[in-house]
């Protein structure tokens, strides 16, 4: 069924600029998730190809709210370019097979699931943040901005969340619920980056322009947190 | 002068420099941290105890920052709830300010684990036990495991006896289902492939897991209650 997966990547890099090919894309990324859930019994969030494609379906899911926003909705830089991340994404996952592994019993509690869906939720909503930040900068637009912080807002509860049911989960499954390994750094590092933006925008309109910037940075602090440290240093969390 | 110390200290500007000051302290760390380090397997004071300042200046160096910052935060909140407390609505007041308090709390939480917490890891054959310090033992009763088509086991279990006063209880372990006795947690980590009745085990004692749990519970519902109020305005 991997056919879905490249049926919403086609929609989404060649006809992603139109919203209803956008929406087409994402129901069909949707459907091969649903597939994958199907044939596996649980969700799909285990292994580079589940995750990352997992990633790509958020990323749409989480974009999708913005193209209606009043601000955005004649946007072609935001829709383009939301078309382009989920693209990406969802590009990245295929040369990775599709295991079929049973779930390790170790992951096999409600806790992972929540912690792991809402951590993505988070960074798809980063990704969405970074393209309004980019958007600001180019054309000076507040609404940008203020959509920005929007996403940046709603991801950092979305990962707040997920860091919480996270330590549960740890707590039952590893008799700790906070461990000293890279993800667990990087996943600090990226709270605290996020909790520094918020407060960044407290100190007024002068550092408007730092905002945008630390919507982007975020979101690449984002991607190493969730690719870097799994490919380039050794953690538990790794895939 | 101590006024000029005190709004240096309750400012956002300093919030934020001490954010990011943690965060580089924490970014060195995880790249220094080799894969010989054992700061996962004792108490955290014990690991700065036991390691050279030159393996850890990156942890001494954040846990200075954390501290100033948890001041920061106390000062910095009484200060909103001080300027704010006659404008708007009284969620909106006091939800970020509710958020602060459970970061507080989790940062308490890892100071008391780090203080008194304990992970030890056993191997337990069938019929043996583990003695706790009042020299109370928990036995190891049975296991049972069952494999997948490829080999691996996709469900295991211990089941234990202990006494409760004067009757003897069991319990049963599992992956996420531990047991929990005298303050301290039994996980099963692994089973060994039969014919073996044997298993590997780890003691963990957590004393800050409840108040690391208050802190999250705190910060998700005060989190909640902001996003709810922000909803209702303009951003």
């Amino acid at each position: 069924m991997k056919w879905l997966l490249c049926l919403s990547i086609a929609l989404y890099l060649f006809g992603g600029f139109r919203r209803p090919l956008f929406i087409a894309g994402a129901v069909a990324e949707l459907a091969y998730m649903a597939v994958r859930g199907a044939e596996l019994g649980r969700l799909p969030l285990i292994g580079p190809h589940d995750t990352i494609a997992f990633f790509s379906t958020c990323c749409a899911l989480m974009a999708l709210p913005f193209l209606f926003t009043p601000a955005l909705r004649d946007s072609d830089f935001f829709r383009i370019a939301a078309s382009l991340l989920t693209a990406v994404t969802g590009l990245m996952a295929l040369p990775f097979p599709a295991f079929n592994m049973p779930m390790p019993p170790i992951l096999n509690t409600l806790w992972f699931e929540l912690h792991v869906a809402l951590a993505f939720f988070a960074y798809a909503l980063f990704g969405v943040g970074a393209i309004l930040g980019i958007m600001f900068l180019r054309t000076g637009d507040r609404n940008s901005l203020d959509l920005q912080y929007k996403a940046a807002l709603v991801g950092f509860s979305f990962f707040s969340a997920s860091m919480t049911s996270g330590g549960i989960w740890g707590y039952y499954a590893w008799g700790t619920y906070w461990l000293w390994t890279p993800k667990e750094f990087w996943t600090s590092i990226l709270w605290l980056f996020y909790a520094c933006y918020l407060h960044i925008r407290l100190k007024g309109p002068a550092w408007e322009k730092a905002v945008a910037w630390g919507g982007i940075i975020g979101f690449g602090v984002t991607m190493f947190t969730y690719l870097g440290v799994s490919m380039l240093m050794k953690s538990s969390h790794s895939f | 002068m101590m006024q000029r110390i005190y709004q240096n200290l309750a400012s956002l500007t300093l919030g934020i420099w001490l954010i990011a000051g943690v965060m580089l302290f924490l970014a060195a760390g995880s790249f220094l941290q080799g894969e010989g380090s054992f700061i996962n397997e004792v108490a955290l004071l014990d690991w700065l105890r036991e390691v050279p300042l030159r393996d850890s200046w990156w942890l001494w160096g954040a846990l200075v920052l954390l501290a100033l910052l948890a001041l920061n935060t106390v000062l910095c909140s009484i200060e909103s709830l001080r300027v704010k407390w006659q404008r708007g609505s009284f969620l909106v007041r006091i939800a970020p300010q509710l958020m602060h308090l459970g970061f507080l709390c989790i940062m308490v939480a890892h100071l008391q684990s780090a203080y008194g917490g304990f992970k030890q890891t056993v191997q337990v054959q069938q019929g043996s036990g583990i003695t706790f310090p009042d020299g109370s033992n928990v036995a190891f009763i049975g296991f049972a495991a069952t494999y997948g088509k490829m080999g691996m086991a996709t469900a295991y279990s211990a089941n234990l006896e202990y006494m409760a006063g004067n009757s003897r209880k069991s319990a049963r372990i599992s992956p996420n289902h531990p047991f929990f006795y005298q303050g301290h947690g039994i996980y099963i980590k692994d089973i060994a492939p039969p014919p073996q009745q044997a298993a590997l085990v780890e003691i963990h004692k957590e004393p800050g897991a409840g108040m690391a749990l208050a802190g999250g519970a705190i910060f998700t519902i005060a989190n909640v209650i902001l996003l709810a109020r922000r909803r209702e305005r303009p951003a």
